[in-house]
């Protein structure tokens, strides 16, 4: 049955957990009620990209808009939507420091700038039915591969259409697949990498929820490139519904026989198991995570002999990233022409010699929009962080974005206008990576974000190489040492020969890659790890034992009269004055939280 | 084979080496601290990395694992190698700076104070330097897979599963053998394995059995042998250079059709432990006369030498006859040898040593050919002889400087007195008894044994190796204690025996003897188990008995024991004998 109107909720992690689901409840009975369920439907869609504002809903096929829903607004809404035909401005997305609303979902700058390939049918499709995964040109891309094309075919269409892997090495996916299908074995693995351990990335487990049978139907056609009749997708627990729209999604494509024997009545089976990582980081890792599929401990082990030739039980497996595979449809089916005509350089000779297609990253930190973006490569860095994410927070200047996830490198102002391109990321300092992007603003200290990101690789650290088990550690106490004004000029010779050992020498990717928010922090600011070390001075005002909250007596009298608010709220007892006097900090009990700072509405408080 | 180049020096090695192995090769040396070539390379310490160039590129890889390609070029001691060997080795130092192999790697690579002070230190001499080499023994050769890593990171420790002691521990002790800084401790009393003949020394699943064994080659106790249990190790076959070992080797039995037998089986050695008075197996340097003999031996645990457990040569050594002979509470009987063997000790002791040695007997028994003149001898060689029969061995200490010792403590019967004599050593005489198994043999071969255990010969004097079984003779310490000449005598004798019948081709049999008349035969087999000669066989196919003629010495056993008249006297059949009462009727 055809309706008039779509209401797509979106059913993301993020929606999810801000009650997404009670206002799906809330429409539909809000629509029986007024006896508009022949006309208007409600859908549950994966993830839409825009969690900063959710739970949020888009009415098709106008394209409306609507944000940060609350059930009590759902009443008037489909009163004033769907019966009288009037927009409720209230819940429309108005962007930061403008007054007008704008409507329509391709009107706005967070949509408007990106361009979807992977995530192209993000909030259009309910993932849990592969019919209308079908109906949006579903699994023609495996039709036309088993019909029409040689496994050799296949090939030379993603090593033409320039894909590299987007988990993190961006090695060149044609490539990758060659190599293994032309190691002699009886069996040969695919594998999809779902573990995602970067944290707050959440790239892969959207495309799973919102699109999962994109990732099983590139597994498929790669399946049959190399000569596989046996595939792992290996994903994080911690990803309930992830986890288990795959599982749906399998269960229907084996209905319809999309995988199982003699898929297409071709001489071509093809089976997916799921399993469950434990959530360490390192099992992203593509021996560790073999390791794990194993049962062994996921502790990467030394590759002289790459997993292509003997990964998984020894035997040729081929491993790429769940964006890498949801790539492979679209390829197939536009043509790698199309494909490599997004994107930088040229990747017909060398195939190092490009970034093709689109790169998801999840956008987080100090900016206005943070959500999930699927941006064409080649676009700068800026236009990310300022159009698409909406500029800084707050009003204030840019310091730094981070990207490539926990081991990324941080990309000062000067070098904003880079293109998003694997080599120029890497020559900075920083990589692709995973698709992690931090912002940092003025209030960040770039040693404490080092120290942080180096923290939690330290912690993820698996201990079995010596550089990176006690090289990061004596990183992290030598940053640690800074950050509390013990630093000293040896320290920072010290750290950064550190960290360039445990680059060179450790065993796996994760030592090799670990010290790069450190190195170029120690490349962009070297001069805030001075500040630390000589004046014992945190630039940033946030290494607590560098700074001290100070009561600026003309404001506090001035313009707040000695409203006595922070000396209420400080835990510390350490405020004194009385109401309508000055108030001044004892510095000795002043336990450093900043809540005086966050309580005082006059700005009378400053840090130094 | 590929020609690489490494520091300059050309090699050929072969294709898909490790760097490690080909630099072993070219004379050249590179650092190891997780490596074991017993192991896959684990490739964790990184103290190995060298400078692999190729082209214009160079890269930084562990030699333990890395493979060498033709052409490729290697340096081992490049500035920035040596830069990181330097910090990884300062990371380790401040980490682990007690442990041996650690400040001798560090000093070998002029490594002296790392920058940075640890958190973490490790002050143990023995500390765990995480190099995994005892969990991959365990996991990937032995293959029982008792030891793992446990928590990620700075916290990575090697443990139990649940930290307690596992069951699927075998206790090979590969994991001790293996760690590099003595971490890990076997306790040795949990050795499940057989006990070899001679308990001193190392004890491991492959062993020659005896020091004189003949061939002189290695056996495999099953029972303890890794291999066996979980299929793993392999490492003997690994080192042994001709192949020789085979583990598909079974038991077997094998079936020698023979018309005499020979039973020469031995003696055993009286356990002294049943005699706790002399401390055998509860103090240390009490030893057994066989274990004595062993330590004597150049072959043997200590190659001959004479020390105590400590390792140190004793002072003074007491040496205990008559340990469990001449002893009612025991055997009665004289072992006939200790004496002898006892002199012989005294001698060798004082040939190999400066210590005071001193002998506790009963009676000196020096009989044979040359004996009571070896015995002069040592008299003259400063030996000490108490008469009388040691009480019993206590821990003591040497009077005036205090260090643990043994006491023997006897009553000296030809001054009269009581006396404590300080030993750090002392040697016990134990008796030569039956084997523990001789009741089966006897049974086997349906011969007789003395009071004393020992088997029965026919006749004391007339026919000493001969037995009541036709075709079964005895010899040696089977019979009753005896040395080495009066068994060789007594063997060759019986060999001659044997000869005799085997020359004549024929043996000559009882004209009285058992016959089954087999018409008569019901089967009921009383008759087998009656003969004290073991002639009755019962024969299968036929249902019936048979008398073996050769065996049967005619005793009548059977024939009255027989309920249905079926056995009878050959010639002497109730049919014959009418036959012959007719005859004489005529
Ligand atoms: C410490 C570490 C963690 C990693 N985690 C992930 C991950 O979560 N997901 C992923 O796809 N790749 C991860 N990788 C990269 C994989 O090792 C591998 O390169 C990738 O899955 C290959 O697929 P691709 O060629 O499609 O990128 C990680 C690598 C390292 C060293
Ligand atoms: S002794 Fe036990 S723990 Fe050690 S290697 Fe053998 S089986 Fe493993
Ligand atoms: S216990 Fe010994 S062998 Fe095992 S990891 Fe520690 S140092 Fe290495
Ligand atoms: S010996 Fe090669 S890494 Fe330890």
């Amino acid at each position: 049955m055809a309706y008039r109107t779509y209401l797509m909720v979106c059913a993301g992690t993020g929606c999810v957990a801000n009650q997404s689901m009670k206002i799906k409840d809330k429409l539909e009975s809000e629509i029986r009620k007024r006896g508009l369920q022949d006309e208007v439907s409600v859908v549950t869609t994966g993830c839409n990209g825009f969690c900063a504002v959710g739970p949020l809903m888009v009415v098709q096929p106008d394209g409306i808009f609507y944000q940060l829903l609350k059930e009590t607004d759902i009443p008037f809404l489909v009163e004033e939507h769907f019966v009288k035909g009037r927009l409720v401005k209230e819940l429309l997305y108005t962007p930061p420091r403008e007054k007008a609303p704008i409507p329509k979902m391709s009107d706005i700058p967070f949509f408007a700038d990106q361009t979807l390939i992977v995530l192209r049918n993000r909030g259009l499709i309910n993932p849990e039915n592969i019919d209308e995964y079908i109906a949006r040109g579903g699994y023609q891309a495996l039709a036309k591969v088993l019909t029409l094309m040689t496994p050799d075919q296949v090939i030379q269409e993603i090593k033409a259409s320039g894909l590299r892997g987007r988990g993190g090495g961006g090695f060149p996916t044609g490539i990758k697949w060659e190599t293994c299908k032309n190691v002699p074995s009886d069996t040969h693995y695919v594998i999809c990498n779902a573990d995602e351990g970067d944290p707050g990335a959440f790239m892969d487990r959207s495309t799973i929820e919102s699109d999962p049978h994109a990732v099983i139907e590139g597994m498929l056609i790669g399946a049959y490139a190399i000569g596989s009749r046996e595939g792992y997708v290996y994903i994080r627990n911690e990803y309930p519904i992830a986890l288990e729209r795959l599982q749906v999604a399998i269960k229907q494509a084996r209905e319809y026989g999309l995988l199982g024997q003699k898929i297409f009545n071709k001489d071509f089976d093809f089976e997916i198991r799921i399993v469950r990582g434990a959530g360490a980081f390192v099992c992203g890792e593509s021996t560790a995570l073999m390791a794990s599929i194993e049962g062994r401990p996921g502790e990467p082990r030394a590759k002289y002999v790459h997993t292509v030739e003997r990964g998984l039980w020894d035997k040729p497996t081929c491993l790429n990233n769940v964006e890498t595979w949801a790539n492979v449809p679209q390829i197939i089916e536009k043509g790698a022409g199309w494909f490599s005509s997004i994107g930088t350089g040229d990747v017909t000779s060398d195939a190092w010699g490009g970034s093709k297609g689109t790169k998801v990253f999840s956008l987080a930190g100090k900016v206005n929009n943070t959500g999930l973006i699927e941006v064409p490569m080649g676009i700068t860095l800026r236009k990310i962080i300022f159009d698409i994410g909406g500029g800084i927070k707050d009003g204030k200047k840019f310091k730094a974005v981070q990207t490539g996830g926990p081991s990324g490198g941080f990309i000062p102002e000067s070098l904003l206008d880079l293109p998003v391109d694997y080599e120029e990321l890497t020559k900075v300092g920083s990589m692709m990576g995973s698709g992690g992007m931090v912002v940092a603003d003025e209030n960040n200290c770039m040693v404490d974000m080092a120290k942080y990101f180096l923290a939690f690789t330290q912690a993820e650290s698996c201990g079995k190489c010596v550089p990176c088990r006690e090289g990061t550690k004596r990183m992290l106490d030598i940053l640690e040492k800074i950050t509390v004004g013990k630093g000293t000029e040896e320290d920072l010779v010290l750290l950064e020969e550190l960290s360039n050992m445990v680059v060179e020498s450790s065993l796996c990717a994760l030592g090799g890659s670990a010290p790069n928010p450190v190195l170029t922090t120690l490349k962009y600011f070297r001069e805030e790890y001075e500040a630390h070390v000589k004046d014992k001075h945190c630039p940033g005002h946030s290494c607590r034992e560098l700074i001290q909250y100070i009561i600026d007596p003309e404001l506090c009298l001035g313009k707040g009269h000695g409203c006595h608010v922070c000396a209420k709220n400080c835990p510390d007892g350490a405020i004194v004055g009385e109401t309508k006097q000055v108030h001044t900090i004892d510095v000795m009990k002043c336990g450093k939280c900043g809540i005086c700072y966050d309580v005082c509405k006059f700005d009378a408080i400053h840090i130094e | 084979m590929v020609t690489i180049n490494i520091d300059g020096k050309s090699v050929e090695v072969l294709e898909e080496t490790t760097i490690l192995k080909a630099a072993e090769q070219a004379g050249v040396w590179i650092p190891t601290m997780c490596h074991s070539e017993h192991l896959e390379p684990y490739g964790v310490c990184r103290l190995c990395s060298v400078e692999v160039v190729r082209g214009k590129r160079s890269r930084i890889v562990t030699a333990c694992n890395f493979p060498v390609r033709g052409g490729m070029t290697i340096h081992t001691n490049s500035k920035k190698v040596q830069w990181l060997r330097q910090v990884i080795m300062e990371l380790m130092l401040s980490r682990w700076p007690r442990v041996r192999v650690v400040k001798e790697m560090a000093e070998r690579l002029a490594v002296k104070e790392p920058r940075f002070p640890s958190l973490e230190r490790d002050e143990a001499e023995d500390a765990c330097i995480l190099c995994g080499m005892c969990v991959n023994m365990c996991n990937d050769v032995v293959k029982a897979g008792v030891l793992g890593f446990a928590h990620s990171g700075i916290k990575r420790e090697v443990v139990l599963p649940f930290d307690e002691r596992s069951d699927s521990c075998i206790v090979c002790g590969a994991c001790a053998h293996v760690c590099p800084t003595g971490h890990i401790k076997v306790i040795l009393e949990d050795y499940r394995g057989k006990k070899p003949e001679f308990t001193l020394g190392p004890k491991t699943p492959i062993y020659v059995p005896t020091l004189q064994a003949v061939p002189r080659v290695p056996v495999i106790d099953a029972e303890s042998c890794i291999h066996f249990e979980t299929g793993g190790c392999e490492i003997c076959a690994k080192v042994c250079e001709p192949n020789a070992i085979d583990y598909s080797m079974q038991d077997e039995i094998v079936e020698i059709e023979v018309g005499q037998v020979l039973v020469s089986t031995g003696f055993d050695l009286f356990d002294a432990s049943a005699m706790a008075q002399y401390g055998y197996g509860r103090l240390d340097n009490v030893y057994s006369s066989l274990e004595f003999e062993s330590i004597l031996n150049s072959t043997g645990p200590t190659g001959g030498k004479i020390v105590m457990k400590s390792g140190k040569e004793p002072k003074a050594v007491g040496i205990i006859h008559c340990i469990g002979s001449r002893d009612t509470n025991h055997h009665a009987y004289c072992s006939r040898v200790c004496c002898m063997y006892a002199l012989k000790f005294a001698h060798l002791v004082r040939d190999r040593t400066d210590a005071a040695i001193y002998q506790f007997y009963i009676d000196m028994r020096a009989f044979g050919k040359g004996y009571e003149e070896f015995y002069n001898r040592l008299l003259d060689e400063g030996v000490t002889m108490i008469r009388g029969k040691a009480a019993e061995v206590v821990e003591g200490c040497w009077q005036g400087n205090g260090e643990p010792s043994l006491k023997i403590r006897c009553e000296d019967t030809l001054i009269g007195k009581f006396r404590e004599v300080p030993v750090d050593m002392v040697v016990l005489c134990n008796a030569i008894e039956p084997r523990r198994d001789s009741d089966a043999v006897r049974r086997l071969f349906s011969i007789s044994k003395s009071p004393d255990g020992f088997f029965l010969e026919r006749h004391p004097k007339l026919d000493p190796t001969s037995t009541a079984t036709e075709g079964v003779f005895i010899a040696g310490c089977a019979q009753g204690p005896k040395d080495i000449p009066d068994t060789v005598a007594q063997a060759g004798s019986a060999a001659a025996r044997i000869l005799s019948v085997i020359a004549k081709g024929e043996v000559e049999i009882e004209p009285v003897r058992a016959m089954v008349q087999e018409e008569y035969c019901s089967g009921c087999k009383i008759c087998n188990n009656l003969c004290p000669y073991i002639a009755i066989e019962f024969l299968e196919e036929k249902k019936v008995s048979h008398v073996n003629e050769a065996l049967c010495k005619g005793c009548g056993t059977c024939v009255a024991a027989c309920p249905s008249s079926a056995m009878t006297g050959h010639g002497f059949t109730d049919a014959q004998i009418l036959a012959e009462l007719d005859g004489l009727m005529i």
